[in-house]
């Protein structure tokens, strides 16, 4: 009864501040919480974009009053920002390449298994390290990788080694690797769930080994979801700070890393904010061309109007 | 029959594969906690719990970890109810501009989160809000919310629109509707958003690391801090900490849910 009176209060009080006359506001209305939040990362955004156009002043620590390219410039004319661009598309591409190698297989069986403890299984072992976190995760492969970790002091007992097995490139891809694959999956799994099963029994019955099944017409029907996790697992290798800082340690800078330090080293928040720029351009056209090109895949909010 | 063995037989190396790469972090780190030795090594030295109490004791790790705790309440608090509303609104009303809204609201997970995080920062110094707490939460919900949206969303496509009108039709007023039918039919995805927005508020590094100073510093910042070349147990033993919160969350995702919802195609 209790619940059934507030009910009706509550009413009275939608009916006041929310007439049915504004019924046709009311999705905008409910939209509303969402799109302030998102502008306080656009506003974010903006105030970064106007300080990337400023020159700082790196003695008295002050901003200069004119608009200016001279950061963009400056960052151009740097052969490091264009080493640190160049290894991180690479490594993006990469860890991209292997990732969904490594994805598809195990959202397929994950899929397809008949045992519902099966499934279980690579479920959990999919989100437990998705929602352990990247700092952990990472810590936990130096405990195993690094100089006088558990590898290092196994082949010591074999006589071999010590092997350098972090801070270098491999190292940070392996990290990324490993960080990506869970968000692939989870991409890819729901495309796998909407072929049908019987379209590839047709196609082996026909005689097409299993490969070409897969070559011909598995992989091509899942396409929307292999799309979705490519151009996820790319963005966020592309952009990740914290495997290149940790398992690279200093030796193998991405952008973000780069950003990092022209703000906190250098302390030239002026380049720094030209230098993030330019990576949110990236990122932005990236995921623009590709969901252009090849459609939303399994990414989209598809709200499905009946 | 052979290619069909050929065809599990290559799927589950590769699964296996996979699967040792998933848990290795997880499983040395649980080992390593758990060591009686001052350095990680191998073979092990024998069975402690003393880095668990060493942890215990140390105020430093209680007070990130529990304001950790508060920066995913205040993010999850915030994403619940403006995440919900968005998906609603999506799934259910004509709205103008709806996909350039769709897009808009992609947003957070197309700018890197560098570029978000610096913003931020440059945004919340001039505000004067720096220094405090629920602005990293707040943080982390913005960066976060599409999660939010897409798992009410998914929810919200899969509700009969009939359902709504019938309540309406026998006279249910709005909001009565509202509670009723519709906030009843979307639980599971609200449940699985708020989950996925708490653990990732919880375990968010980089926005942490960008937005916090020395009294604020939260509990992966923490962790990031005190990684030195020679690894100690004790890391090892608060890194626990995020493997018990990952358990409980699937636990409950499972349970209220279930984990197959990740599963089902759109």
């Amino acid at each position: 009864m209790g619940a059934s009176v507030m009910l009706e209060a509550l009413e009275g009080i939608r009916a006041t501040l929310w007439p049915r006359a504004f019924k046709r506001f009311t999705g905008a209305m409910l939209l509303l919480p969402a799109v302030a939040l998102v502008l306080v990362l656009v506003a974010g955004l903006a105030w970064m974009g106007d300080a990337s156009l400023h020159l700082l002043d790196t003695e008295t620590f002050e901003t200069g009053a004119d608009y200016t390219a001279a950061n963009y410039r400056q960052m151009g004319g740097q052969a490091t920002y264009w080493i640190v661009l160049g290894r991180s598309i690479l490594g993006a591409a990469i860890v991209t390449l292997v990732t969904l190698v490594l994805a598809f297989p195990y959202a397929y069986v994950m899929v397809r298994t008949g045992s519902a403890w099966t499934r279980k299984i690579l479920l959990v072992s999919l989100f437990l390290p998705f929602f352990i976190g990247q700092v952990v995760r990472a810590y936990g492969w130096l405990i195993i990788l690094g100089k006088e970790g558990l590898l290092n002091s196994l082949f010591g007992i074999l006589g071999l080694g010590p092997f350098k097995m972090i801070y270098n490139y491999p190292s940070v891809l392996f990290g990324l690797v490993q960080y990506l694959l869970p968000f692939a999956v989870l991409l890819i799994a729901p495309a796998v769930t909407a072929i049908d099963e019987e379209i590839e029994l047709a196609s082996e019955s026909l005689g097409a080994h299993w490969l070409r099944t897969f070559r011909h017409v598995t992989l091509p029907m899942a396409k929307p979801g292999l799309v979705a996790a490519a151009l996820v697992v790319f963005t966020l290798a592309l952009t990740d700070y914290a495997m290149p800082v940790i398992l690279g340690g200093g030796t193998n800078d991405f952008i973000a890393n780069a950003v990092y330090d022209a703000f906190f080293r250098i302390s030239d928040s002026g380049l720094g904010s030209a230098v993030a720029i330019v990576l949110v351009l990236i990122a932005t056209l990236l995921a623009a061309v590709i969901l252009t090109v090849l459609g939303s895949g399994t990414l989209g909010f598809s709200a499905e109007r009946r | 029959m052979s290619t069909v063995r050929s065809k599990a037989v290559v799927l589950w190396t590769v699964v296996v594969l996979n699967l040792i790469l998933l848990a290795a972090p997880t499983v040395i780190i649980l080992g390593a906690s758990v060591t009686t030795g001052n350095i990680i090594a191998f073979p092990p030295e024998g069975f402690s719990l003393k880095w668990y109490g060493k942890v215990f004791a140390s105020v430093v790790l209680r007070e990130a970890f529990v304001r950790s705790l508060w920066v995913s309440i205040v993010c999850t608090v915030i994403a619940v109810p403006a995440g919900t509303l968005a998906a609603l609104a999506l799934a259910r009303y004509r709205v103008r501009f709806a996909k350039l809204l769709q897009l808009y609201l992609l947003l957070p997970f197309t700018v890197p989160l560098i570029g978000a995080g610096m913003g931020m920062l440059m945004l919340f110094g001039e505000l004067g809000i720096l220094g405090e707490l629920w602005p990293v939460g707040l943080a982390c919900c913005v960066i976060n919310l599409p999660f939010m949206i897409w798992a009410v969303l998914a929810s919200a496509n899969a509700l009969d629109t009939d359902l709504e009108n019938a309540a309406a039709n026998c006279g249910a007023a709005p909001l009565q509707a509202f509670v009723t039918v519709t906030l009843p039919a979307v639980a599971p995805g609200i449940i699985t958003g708020a989950l996925l927005m708490f653990v990732l508020a919880f375990n968010e590094f980089l926005v942490s690391l960008l937005l916090t100073d020395a009294n604020t510093v939260t509990l992966p910042v923490s962790i990031y801090n005190s990684i030195r070349n020679v690894i100690t147990p004790d890391l090892a033993a608060v890194s626990v900490v995020y493997i018990l919160v990952a358990t409980l969350a699937i636990a409950l995702l499972d349970r209220w849910v279930g984990l197959e919802i990740f599963l089902k195609s759109k």
